[in-house]
This record gives structure tokens, C-alpha cells and sequence, in this order.
């Protein structure tokens, strides 16, 4: 599963966004995904995907705009972590 | 001063999740105190509880659940319930003029302590991001006022086990002093955790298990009492100008006739004849009523040593020879203690009684304590024509609330 869909699929599920919007051009304020919705759902990618996410919400927010930017921006945080320990890499 | 009119009423309890339900359970005499299943309930001393039958996933999608402590999820379910029995109510209302005022013990007592398991249990510093939001005493409140849009006067009263009757009382006065033209008061409390438990436990108030029948736990007025029971849930009232309700044609369930409020100011536990026979009187006098008027008192009732023989000296201090005459219960030997939803939820009990012409019982009540020599309807509901009833909360910190509702 690539991150897009992995990420996706925990929006759908945990935060009972409709699947068929969850495409990667989807831009999170249509979403309805706000700065303490964001909070939430950094947690639980924290969680699904063994990542630390160190910016703010607000900055995450001005960084990310799209689902794709999203999931590009969890794909650069485990990268950085492969490369940090490339034999623990999963 | 204008007069306040009930229009709806909403109830999640331990004995049904709306109001027909929970009456109907309480003229039946059935009992919802049972054995614990929470996670810590073997380290409990005595695992019982009055649980709802709620399960907040059926009633909200994911993303909102988790957003909603378990005490705002009971509250908005009774004011989406009392909202709803008040037809119409906001068509066309300035929304600006309906407030909600709550009152909680504990509020999102279940968030904290799943946070405090966290860090010091689980020894994990990943603390869910919306604990505070969840565990904030308004956020019942607040939920409420969103979901329907009500921009009026929002505020949470926590005075113990005496809150809701608190806040329904202050909303009443908002009323009367046409500062609002509605308003959804009552109270929501989910105390059913191993922290809170705990904690009630290590204060040596609550009952012991009855060894023959869980359910008999809570002996209100009791030789054998021991204590009480916690209970969760949520009641929730509509409270409008009874000029207004009548223009619209609404049902009217009660007329919310008088409120007393009095302070021990003497112990933190220890309640006081004078300080609850205080409450009733002025709650009597708001209401311009003699003490021969009211038909049929809901007592704080918990069960206690300390309480049952108080509240029974402080009502015949307040009624006089009338004490004698008229049937007074405890329906938490059913439903146990929803501290700070204790008050709304017997209000309402009140309330359906005289709509219905049925007093419900006191439950387990087969020891007399000749300390305690009122009518308390032991056994068994029985028919009544109900013109005024009481309803008495009062609280550690020594805050007594006594409302009166008469028919309409």
C-alpha cells in the first residue's frame, strides 16, 4: 500500500471522511480538515506510521495543502528516518 | 417577573435512553445498579454502578466521537431528545435569547482519567491531543449551544451533587427576569471510571454490595443502608416563558414554579437540617406555595448514614404535620447517584409523576430506620393526582437546591 493510500484509508476510517474525496489533489480545507483537526490527525500519523511529526499545525497547514502534499510530506519523514537507521528501515 | 413553562424534556439514564423509558422503569421498581465491567474493576472494593445502556458510536460518526467525552455525548443525546419534545421550539426563536446552562460534578471525568492511565500507567507521554477539549467541565455546554445554534447565555454550574438543580434554577430566573425566551438546562455526568471510582471509594460513601441482589445495593432510608451507588446519565429540560409557549400552542409538561437555594456553610460532607429545610422553604415560598400544596417530594435520598435521617429531620421541619401526609421516595435506590445530573434527572422524575399520576417507589427499602418514619413509598408505585412536587438535591460543599413544578 503507498502512503497515499495508507493515509486515506486512516482518514476514512478514523475521521469518517467519504473515501471517493480522498484523491491526492483533494485540498484539506475542503476537507474541512482545520488547524485542531490537524493536531488529531498528526497524532494518529504519528501512530500508523512510527514518524515524528515536529512541525506546528499551522505550519504543517501552510505546508501541505493537498492530500498528495500530505502524503509526499509523510514519504519525506520516513525517509529521514530510513536514513537515520537504514538497517531498522520498514 | 414572567412564569416558566417545562416544554421538553430529553433523559439518557441508567434506566432507559429517553424519558418514557426511564419512567416506565421507575414505576416498574426495576433497578440498574449491577456489577462493574470497567477496565481496573477487580482492584474496586465494590464493582457496582448504575451504567447507561449508550454506546456514543451508535449516536455520532467517528470524527465527532472523538471530540466528545462521554459526558457530552449523554448531554447532547437528552437535549437533541428535549429539543425535540418541545415542537417547534426554535422556529423561527431568536436564537440569541436561548441559552444552556448545565451542571456536571465531574465533567469529562472519562478523558482525564484515560490521560492520567497514559502517563502514569502506561508510562507513555503520547497523550491524546484533544484532552483538555474533552475533559473541560463546559464542554457539554458548549457542544449544545453548537449543535443548535443557541448564542444566548452558555454556562456550566458545578456545585456537586446539587449542580443540575442549580442550573436549572438559574436558567428558570433568566426566564423570569426576560433576559431569555428559552432555555436547555439540566446536567450530564459519566463518573463509571477507575479514577472517579476509586476516589468515591477511598471517601467510604459508597454501598456495599447487597449479597443476595446487586441490584438491591442502595437502600435509600434504610435500617441496612450503607452508602450509595454511582450512577451516569443525563437530564436535560426545556425551560421557556410560559407566555411564549402558550402563543406557539406547546405542550406544556409542568410549570417550574420555585427554586431555594441555601448554604450549610458548616462541614464539607456533613449535610444540615437547617441548611436543606432552608432550600425547601424558599423553593415553597418562590413558588407561593403552602407546604400542604406539594403532593409528593423526589428526595436527595442517597442512601447514606448521613444524609437519609438529615433529609427526612429537614423535611418535616419544613412541612410541618403535612411531612406525614404526603408521599416522599428516593428513586436513586433505582437509578443510583448521577451526581451532578442527579438533580435534572429527579426533577424530571417529579415532573413525570405528576403528568402521569403515578409516584414512583423507594427500592430495598425493607429494614425501617425508625430514625427515618416518613411515607417513602416502599412498596411499590402507586396512583396519585399530583398538583405540586419538589425535587431536592443537595451536595458536598453544603449547596442545597430545591426545586417545585406544578402542573401546567
Amino acid at each position: 500500500m503507498s502512503t497515499l493510500e495508507a493515509l486515506a484509508a486512516l482518514l476514512a476510517k478514523e475521521f469518517a471522511l467519504d473515501p471517493a474525496r480522498l484523491v491526492p489533489s483533494a485540498r484539506l480545507e475542503d476537507l474541512e480538515i482545520d488547524s485542531l483537526r490537524m493536531i488529531e490527525i498528526a497524532f494518529a500519523v504519528e501512530d500508523a506510521f512510527g514518524v515524528k511529526i515536529a512541525d506546528e499545525p499551522a505550519e504543517l497547514m501552510a505546508r501541505v495543502k493537498t492530500l498528495g502534499d500530505f502524503a509526499a510530506y509523510v514519504d519525506g519523514l520516513l525517509a529521514a528516518r530510513a536514513a537515520r537507521s537504514p538497517e531498522g528501515a520498514t | 417577573m414572567k412564569r416558566v413553562a417545562v416544554t421538553g424534556i430529553g433523559v439518557v439514564s441508567p434506566l432507559g435512553n429517553d424519558a418514557g423509558a426511564f419512567f416506565d422503569a421507575l414505576a416498574a421498581s426495576r433497578s440498574a445498579i449491577a456489577r462493574l465491567g470497567i477496565a481496573g474493576h477487580e482492584r474496586l472494593a465494590c464493582p457496582i454502578g448504575a451504567p447507561a445502556a449508550f454506546d456514543g458510536a451508535s449516536r455520532f460518526d467517528p470524527a465527532k466521537l472523538r471530540m466528545l467525552d462521554r459526558v457530552s455525548q449523554l448531554a447532547l443525546c437528552a437535549a437533541a431528545e428535549a429539543i425535540s419534545d418541545a415542537q417547534g421550539l426554535l422556529e423561527g426563536a431568536d436564537r440569541a435569547r436561548v441559552g444552556v446552562f448545565l451542571g456536571t460534578g465531574m465533567g469529562g471525568a472519562q478523558a482525564a482519567d484515560d490521560g492520567y492511565r497514559t502517563l502514569y500507567a502506561e508510562r507513555s507521554d503520547r497523550l491524546k491531543p484533544l484532552t483538555v477539549l474533552l475533559s473541560m467541565a463546559n464542554a457539554p455546554a458548549a457542544w449544545i449551544a453548537m449543535e443548535h445554534g443557541l448564542t444566548g447565555a452558555s454556562l456550566t454550574y458545578s456545585t456537586a451533587c446539587s449542580s443540575s438543580a442549580v442550573a436549572i434554577g438559574e436558567a428558570a430566573r433568566r426566564i423570569a427576569h426576560g433576559e431569555a425566551e428559552a432555555m436547555i438546562a439540566g446536567g450530564a455526568e459519566a463518573p463509571l471510571n477507575f479514577g472517579t471510582l476509586k476516589a468515591w471509594e477511598a471517601l467510604r460513601t459508597l454501598a456495599s454490595e447487597d449479597p443476595e441482589d446487586a441490584g438491591a445495593s442502595c437502600k435509600p432510608f434504610a435500617k441496612n443502608r450503607s452508602g450509595l451507588v454511582l450512577g451516569e446519565g443525563a437530564a436535560i429540560v426545556v425551560l421557556e416563558d410560559r407566555d411564549r409557549a402558550i402563543a406557539r400552542g406547546a405542550r406544556i409538561h409542568a410549570e417550574l414554579a420555585g427554586y431555594g437555594l441555601a448554604t450549610d456553610a458548616g462541614h464539607i460532607t456533613r449535610p444540615s437540617v437547617e441548611g436543606q429545610a432552608n432550600a425547601m422553604r424558599l423553593a415553597l415560598a418562590d413558588a407561593r406555595l403552602a407546604p400542604g400544596d406539594i403532593g409528593y417530594v423526589n428526595a436527595h435520598g442517597t442512601g447514606t448514614a448521613a444524609n437519609d435521617g438529615v433529609e427526612t429531620a429537614a423535611i418535616k421541619r419544613t412541612f410541618g404535620e403535612h411531612a406525614y401526609a404526603m408521599p416522599v421516595s428516593s428513586t436513586k435506590s433505582m437509578h443510583g447517584h448521577l451526581l451532578g445530573a442527579a438533580g435534572a434527572l429527579e426533577l424530571v422524575a417529579a415532573i413525570l409523576a405528576m403528568e402521569r399520576g403515578v409516584v414512583p417507589p423507594t427500592a430495598h427499602l425493607k429494614l425501617r430506620d425508625p430514625e427515618c418514619d416518613l411515607d417513602y413509598v416502599a412498596e411499590g408505585a402507586r396512583r396519585a393526582g399530583l398538583g405540586a412536587v419538589m425535587s431536592n438535591s443537595f451536595a458536598f460543599g453544603g449547596t442545597n437546591a430545591a426545586l417545585v413544578a406544578c402542573a401546567p
